[in-house]
């Protein structure tokens, strides 16, 4: 009987190692193949996206909503001195600036109902600045929604799209 | 001395599998089709995470809404309720006609979208995925789920080529007292069978 103890405490210990890993690791794997889905699909890396209404035919994610204009805006500040620079445009109605880290996060959500919003994006680990967002990783995902839920109003958030961008620029020294 | 070493092994690959299986059981990514069995909160069979989007949520929270809910915002900006039965208990399905019924939404804009079983929207062209606050005017509500237009001009949202589907509402800049006490704050929308094909 002594003899299965050994085997068994390394059963019980790679269970609970690989349960654990494996939830750790889960969003950031799912994460990764999102981002390189979407890169495959046709969104830049620092820029706005324009999007083509979500429909069963253009859908590029689980569970997007039909009602609601969505710009991507995948971005890499690996480099040093990376920085960078987001705009959404105006809009009358509802729409929001998410942003989400490479672990799914969503670490900063800024509304903009009405008006048009500005803010910089910096690299894990800088100091906090006025005006800007620390990522808490390098890469991520930022979007813009807008509720646009017909097509009249759709073509109307694209125009207003314009507006936006999602530049990269280096960090002040 | 063989022997002993090869127990070891297959504890070692036994234990990667039991943590693997049980971690995507637990965080319901597997099997396929038990998302909907999680959520912190539960209004009349509606259930939500109202973690989801948060740093706070927990990995199995976490790991589900990455598969099932990516880019969802956090629970000030919008909360989501998801639910894939009638008031009867029945599976949604394709094949059955539903009658969803609701009052006045506690958020500033609301939408009920239609999902299949992957969580995508079903391919159809009916152009009629969902219905909102917009469609739903002042007051009471009702729109009619089935896979065929229905006649008399009722608001519609097309289950066609769905299968077994789920609903999604959508609630924006939802209310604090929404977010404080959900069951006190939400009337749930009912989900009525009206009809299933091949039924007696």
């Amino acid at each position: 009987m002594r003899r299965w103890i050994g085997p068994f405490v390394v059963l019980l210990v790679s269970t609970v190692a690989a349960h654990a890993l494996t939830l750790h690791f889960a969003p950031s794997v799912i994460m990764a193949q999102a981002m390189d889905a979407l890169a495959e699909r046709g969104v830049a890396l620092h820029a706005f996206t324009p999007p083509s209404r979500v429909t069963p035919q253009t859908q590029q994610v689980v569970r997007s909503s039909p009602d609601l204009y969505y710009a991507l805006c995948r971005y890499d500040l690996a480099n040093p001195g990376a920085t960078l620079a987001i705009t959404m445009g105006a809009w009358p109605d509802y729409q929001s600036l998410a942003f989400f880290d490479a672990r799914t996060d969503n670490f900063a959500t800024l509304r903009g109902t009405g008006r048009s919003v500005s803010i910089r994006l910096l690299p894990p680990g800088s100091a906090p600045q006025p005006g800007a967002i620390v990522s808490p990783t390098a890469r991520g995902v930022i979007l813009i929604r807008r509720l646009a839920p017909d097509a009249a109003r759709f073509a109307a958030a694209a125009q207003a799209g314009r507006s936006d961008a999602c530049r990269l620029e280096r960090l002040a020294s | 001395m063989m022997r002993r070493a090869l127990a070891y092994l297959a504890a070692v690959l036994a234990g990667s599998a039991l943590g693997l299986g049980s971690a995507l059981f637990m965080a319901g990514l597997w099997p396929p089709g038990r998302n909907l069995a999680f959520g912190d909160v539960d209004v009349g069979g509606w259930r939500s995470d109202f973690a989801v989007g948060s740093k706070a949520a927990d990995p199995y929270t976490r790991a589900r809404v990455a598969r099932h809910g990516l880019l969802a915002l956090a629970k000030t900006e919008a909360v989501y309720f998801t639910r894939a039965t009638d008031d009867a208990g029945g599976r949604l399905r394709e094949s059955c006609t539903y009658r969803l019924s609701g009052d006045p939404m506690p958020a500033a804009w609301w939408s009920v979208t239609l999902y299949d079983g992957a969580s995508m929207l079903p391919a159809n062209d009916d152009d009629a995925l969902s219905i909102d606050a917009e469609v739903a005017g002042e007051g009471a509500w009702s729109a009619i789920i089935a896979p065929r237009r229905p006649a008399g001009g009722a608001a519609w949202i097309s289950s066609r080529a769905a299968g077994e589907f789920d609903l999604t509402l959508r609630l924006y800049m939802p209310s604090r007292e929404l977010l404080a006490q959900p069951t006190a704050a939400l009337s749930p929308p009912h989900i009525e069978r009206l009809s299933c094909e091949g039924a007696g």
